[in-house]
C-alpha cells in the first residue's frame, strides 16, 4: 500500500466483493442456456436493475478516479466533462432508446442490418464493436494493473491477470445475466462509497458550499482562477469536439448499445436509461464537489501532494487520497477495493460485447448464414471469450507502458465516428443505403486513427515531435462530420439495385420502431 | 408490405410520430444547446464564469454547470413518464379498437 503495510479492510472488501461475484455467477450460469439468455439475459431485466447496470458501465475507473483527478489539477474546467456526460445520457434516453430496443435483439448490429444488406452491416459493425471494445478493455487493464500494483502491493503481471481471469469467468459462465449483476452490485457499492466521501468531504466544511469553495481557492496557488474556464481548454472548437466525443461516443459504445435488449420492451428500455441519467448525473455532480473539496484539503499535504502540485503516484490517485484523509484507513481501503471491483464489472461488460459481435454477427450470421443451432451458437460464444480474454490479458502485459488516455479517447472517437453516424442514420434517415453506410464507417475509422496520430497526444507526447501536425486532443468534431458526410453523399448518389430496397424497407422499419410490433 | 404502409398513412399514427418527435427533438436540442452556450462562454467570459454566485463562493459558471445537470436529470424524468404514458394510453385505444 501506500506507504507501507498492507490495508485488512481493503483485502476484506475486495475478497468478499470476488466471492459475491463468483456466487453470482454460478447462479446465472444454471440460468444461461440459450443464445438469448447468454447475450441479453433473457430480456427479462427490470428497468431498475438495467437502469443500475448502465450507470455500472459507464461509471468505469476512468469516470471515477480520473475525473476526480480533473477536477483537481482543472478546477472549473473539469465541469466541461461531467455535464456532457449527463447530457450526453439524455441524447441517448431522448434520440435512441425505444427505437433500438424496439429492432434489435442481442447487439446493436441488428438495428443496423434491419434493412440494409444484413452480411455487410453486420461486418461493419462487428469491426466497429471489436475496434472500440480491445481497445477500451486494454485501457481499462492497464489501468486497473497499475492501479492495483500501487494499492495492493500485487505485482503488474498478477493484478492483470486476475481481473483478466475473474472477467472471463463471468462472461463465460454467467453470460449477460452474471455480467448484470456483477455489475448492479458493483454500482452499489460506488455509488455508496462515493456518496459517503461526498458527506465526509462536506462535513469538514462544515457542510457549507461556502466554505468548501472558499477554502479550495485558498489553498490553490492560483486562488480563485480555478474558477475560471480555460485550462484544460481554450477555444470553441474544443468544447464542440469533446461534447461529440461523450455525445456520440457513449451512443455508439457497443456495450452500452447492448444493455437495451436487457429488458422486454421500449417502455423499459425508456425507464432503464431515465434511471441511468438520473444516477449519472447525481455522480457526476458529486464528483466534482469531491475534487473541489481535494484542492482544498489536498494541498498542502507534502505526503500526498509535492510542492509544484503533483499528486504523488498520478492523478488518480486523488480520490484515493481524499478517502484516507478524510475517513481514514478502513473507509480507504473500501474505496480502494471498489474501485478494483469497479474495473472488474465494466471489463466484464466490454468482453461481452465482443464475444457477441464475433460468434454472433461475424460467425453465426455472415460466416454461417443463419444456419447454427441454438447451443452450437453458444458454444462459439464461450470460445470466442476465452479467446478475446486471453488476447486482452496478452496486449495488457505487453503494453504495459501505453499511454491508457490515448487509448480511450481513441476506443470511444471510434464509436462516435463508426458506430453511431450508422445507427442514427439507420434509425432516421430513409435515405441511408448499405454502400453510403459502409463507405461513412471507413470513412470515420480512418480519419479516426489518421487524427490521433496527427494529434499532440501521440504526435508530441508519444513520437516526440515539437508540434502538432493536427492541434486539437478529441479528433471527434472531424472524424463523426466526415463519417456523416460520406455516408450521405454515397446514399445519396447509391443508384444500385440494393439501395432501391434499402429506401424502400425504411416504412417497415419505421412502424416496427415506433411500435414494437411485426408489420 | 401493406401493413405499415397502411398505418403510416392513418392520421393517428401520424400524429403519434409528429408527437413524440418532438419531444425526441426538442428536449435533445434543449440540453445540447444549453451545454454548447455554456460551455463556449466560458471561454470568452471566464472572469465571469468565476465570480462569485448570489453571495457564496461558489463560481457562477459551476452553478450553471449543477443547473444542466439538474435539468437534465428533470427532463429524463419526465420524458419518461410523459412518453411511456402516451404508449400506455395508445395501446388502450387500440384495445378499444379491436
Amino acid at each position: 500500500m501506500i506507504g507501507g503495510g498492507t490495508n485488512v479492510t481493503a483485502i476484506v472488501v475486495f475478497v468478499a466483493f470476488v466471492s459475491l461475484s463468483l456466487f453470482i455467477t454460478w447462479w446465472a450460469a444454471k440460468k444461461t442456456h440459450s443464445a438469448g439468455e447468454f447475450y441479453t439475459a433473457g430480456g427479462k431485466i427490470t428497468g431498475f436493475q438495467n437502469g443500475l447496470a448502465l450507470a455500472g458501465d459507464f461509471m468505469s475507473a476512468a469516470t471515477f478516479l480520473g475525473l476526480t483527478g480533473l477536477a483537481f489539477i482543472g478546477g472549473a474546467d473539469a465541469m466541461l466533462y461531467t455535464v456532457a456526460i449527463t447530457v450526453s445520457w439524455a441524447f441517448i434516453l431522448f434520440a435512441f432508446a425505444d427505437r433500438m430496443r424496439n429492432l434489435g435483439r442481442y447487439t446493436f448490429a441488428d438495428v443496423v442490418a434491419f434493412r440494409l444488406q444484413p452480411e455487410r452491416m453486420r461486418v461493419l459493425a462487428a469491426a466497429g464493436t471489436l475496434t472500440v471494445a480491445i481497445p477500451y478493455l486494454i485501457a481499462q487493464m492497464v489501468g486497473a494493473g497499475s492501479l492495483i500494483e500501487t494499492l495492493f502491493n500485487i505485482p503488474y503481471l498478477g493484478a492483470v491477470l486476475i481481473v483478466g481471469t475473474l472477467m472471463t469467468i463471468y462472461v463465460v459462465f454467467g453470460g449477460m445475466l452474471a455480467t448484470t449483476w456483477v455489475q448492479v452490485t458493483k454500482a452499489v457499492l460506488l455509488l455508496a462509497g462515493g456518496t459517503v466521501l461526498l458527506v465526509l468531504v462536506l462535513s469538514k466544511f462544515g457542510f457549507s458550499i461556502d466554505s468548501l469553495f472558499r477554502s479550495a481557492s485558498d489553498a490553490h496557488p492560483r486562488g480563485k482562477g480555478i474558477f475560471q474556464p480555460g485550462v484544460l481548454y481554450s477555444d470553441p472548437i474544443s468544447v464542440v469536439s469533446l461534447g461529440l466525443a461523450f455525445i456520440c461516443g457513449t451512443a455508439g459504445l457497443p456495450h452500452v448499445l447492448m444493455r437495451f435488449f436487457t429488458v422486454p420492451d421500449a417502455r423499459q428500455a425508456r425507464r432503464s436509461i431515465g434511471y441511468a441519467v438520473v444516477i449519472i448525473g447525481y455522480f457526476q455532480a458529486a464528483i466534482m464537489i469531491v475534487g473541489i473539496g481535494a484542492i482544498a484539503l489536498l494541498i498542502g499535504q507534502p505526503e500526498y501532494v509535492d510542492d509544484a502540485g503533483r499528486i504523488s503516484g498520478g492523478v488518480n490517485m486523488v480520490s484515493i487520497y481524499l478517502s484516507r484523509l478524510v475517513g481514514g484507513e478502513i473507509f480507504f481501503g473500501l474505496i480502494a477495493a471498489v474501485a478494483f471491483a469497479t474495473i472488474l464489472a465494466v471489463v466484464a461488460g466490454i468482453l461481452l460485447s465482443a464475444s457477441a459481435a464475433v460468434a454472433h454477427d461475424f460467425y453465426a450470421r455472415v460466416i454461417r448464414k443463419g444456419d447454427i443451432s441454438d447451443d452450437a451458437e453458444v458454444r462459439v460464444s464461450r470460445i470466442a471469450t476465452v479467446i478475446i480474454g486471453a488476447i486482452a490479458i496478452g496486449m495488457s502485459v505487453l503494453f504495459k507502458n501505453v499511454n491508457v488516455a490515448v487509448l480511450s479517447t481513441i476506443a470511444l472517437a471510434i464509436a462516435a465516428s463508426v458506430n453511431f453516424p450508422a445507427i442514427f442514420l439507420a434509425l432516421f434517415w430513409r435515405g441511408l443505403t448499405t454502400r453510403g453506410a459502409v463507405a461513412g464507417g471507413v470513412t470515420g475509422l480512418v480519419v479516426v486513427i489518421v487524427l490521433v496520430v496527427l494529434s499532440p497526444t501521440v504526435w508530441v507526447n508519444v513520437l516526440g515531435n515539437k508540434v502538432a501536425i493536427f492541434p486539437y486532443a478529441y479528433p471527434t468534431l472531424f472524424s463523426v462530420a466526415a463519417a456523416f458526410a460520406v455516408t450521405i453523399l454515397v446514399s445519396v448518389a447509391d443508384n444500385s439495385a440494393r439501395a432501391q430496397i434499402d429506401r424502400a424497407a425504411y416504412s417497415a422499419q419505421l412502424v416496427r420502431s415506433e411500435t414494437g410490433e411485426n408489420s | 408490405m401493406g401493413g405499415e404502409t397502411e398505418l403510416l398513412k392513418d392520421p393517428e399514427f401520424q400524429r403519434l410520430l409528429v408527437r413524440r418527435s418532438r419531444w425526441r427533438w426538442g428536449l435533445s436540442g434543449l440540453l445540447i444547446g444549453a451545454y454548447l452556450v455554456w460551455g463556449i462562454g466560458g471561454i470568452y467570459f471566464a472572469e465571469a464564469y468565476a465570480a462569485p454566485f448570489m453571495g457564496i463562493a461558489l463560481p457562477w459558471g459551476m452553478a450553471v454547470g449543477f443547473l444542466i445537470i439538474a435539468m437534465s436529470i428533470v427532463l429524463s424524468m419526465v420524458y419518461v413518464r410523459v412518453v411511456n404514458r402516451l404508449e400506455a394510453d395508445e395501446a388502450l385505444e387500440q384495445d378499444k379498437h379491436r
